[in-house]
């Protein structure tokens, strides 16, 4: 390639982000590069996932698939946008095939499983007893039924916005559709939310 | 300021509001249209209750051998002929590329002086040659040549006309 384009196109990616730095080192076969951007999105991309799938392997399982796609495509890599709306483009991706193929399966599974899995959050060390925390498992089973009753695209949208902090423009980018679009996914994907879960307050 | 509730376009002061992403400026304005609208008021209060409800919903923490099984898928990508190579690939760079060398020029050396006159090859053979030729047997050519024209103007002629 041309030391000039191959410059400018460095410098891009640096004016991106430092995870599109790290992605081109990949591509000159920098490993270590990898293993940290590996470390970096590791947990973000396993979290979205689980939220996505509400179940642990399946949803590790798919982030390794979404890792090894992005070393996959290390030689044909150019930053063309953030990194982290090309990770969770695969991401997105991934989850909403799974969803499709074995929404059947999964969903039995949730039902059959409410509790696996799922960490509660503590916010003080005071023990809860064990009536606390029925209700706060029963809380917490709710919020992750009116999550997986959320059309998928929303779903998503929500779990981007919500825990990934992201901005419509990069939601948007990985949804492949509109911000206005995306304004409108979570707009009615609030007012579900509102209508199944503002009684928790 | 347009009410928030009323309008969608509007509705994502709300819901940024609830995500605290609201600047100093705009929360404050926002906050003032709630104040008279209980509307707004209402809304922002479920949204805040939606948002506390998602705080409480962490992630499992990620297994500790996710890296190691996702290397181990990577290896696996690594094609076969290179994974067959990979124990003597050590071995050749220490010991055997150099012995390899020095034979390929030991044998490229021998090949070289095996040619009886030491040249590399009979090139010279292939090579055009100019003769010159006495001048009857120029004539004879070029009288043969003449006939040949001649014959092959006949076949022409012959070929042209039209089959029955």
């Amino acid at each position: 390639m041309d030391e000039r384009v191959e410059k400018s196109m460095a410098g891009a990616a640096a004016a991106l982000d430092y995870d599109a730095e790290l992605m081109l080192r990949v591509k000159d076969g920098d490993g270590a590069s990898f293993a940290v951007l590996l470390d970096k999105h590791r947990s973000s991309v396993v979290h979205f996932l689980y939220r996505m799938i509400q179940n642990q392997a399946v949803a590790e399982e798919l982030a390794q698939e979404v890792f090894l796609r992005v070393y996959r495509s290390r030689a044909t890599y150019e930053p063309t946008a953030k990194f982290t709306t090309w990770l969770f483009r695969i991401a997105t991706h991934l989850a909403l095939n799974s969803l499709r193929d074995g929404k059947h399966e999964r969903l039995q599974e949730r039902l059959d499983d409410d509790s696996s899995d799922m960490p509660v959050r503590q916010v003080s060390d005071t023990r809860p007893s064990v009536e606390q925390s029925m209700v706060y498992q029963a809380k917490l089973a709710e919020v992750r039924r009116a999550i997986a009753m959320l059309p998928e695209k929303q779903r998503a949208a929500v779990l981007m916005h919500k825990y990934e902090e992201m901005e419509y423009t990069q939601i948007a980018k990985v949804l492949n559709c509109s911000e206005s679009a995306v304004k409108s996914l979570l707009f009615r994907a609030y007012e579900t939310l509102r209508a199944r879960l503002a009684h928790m307050a | 300021m347009r009410c928030p509730s009323e309008d969608r376009q509007h509705a994502e002061l709300l819901l940024e509001h609830a995500a605290r992403k609201l600047d100093a400026e705009r929360a404050a304005v926002l906050e003032q249209h709630m104040a008279t609208c209980p509307a707004c008021r209402e809304y922002a209060a479920a949204q805040f209750a939606v948002w506390e409800a998602l705080d409480n919903w962490g992630a499992p923490e990620v297994s500790a051998d996710f890296d190691r099984r996702l290397y181990q898928r990577i290896e696996q990508e690594v094609s076969w002929w290179d994974l067959m190579l990979r124990p003597f690939r050590a071995l050749f760079a220490a010991r055997f590329v150099p012995v390899a060398a020095a034979a390929c020029l030991l044998i490229a050396a021998g090949v070289y002086l095996q040619q009886p006159d030491g040249t590399p090859s009979n090139a010279a053979s292939h090579s055009a040659q100019v003769e010159t030729l006495p001048p009857d047997q120029a004539a004879t050519a070029l009288q043969e040549m003449q006939i040949m024209q001649e014959f092959s103007s006949v076949v022409r002629a012959d070929n042209s006309e039209p089959r029955m």
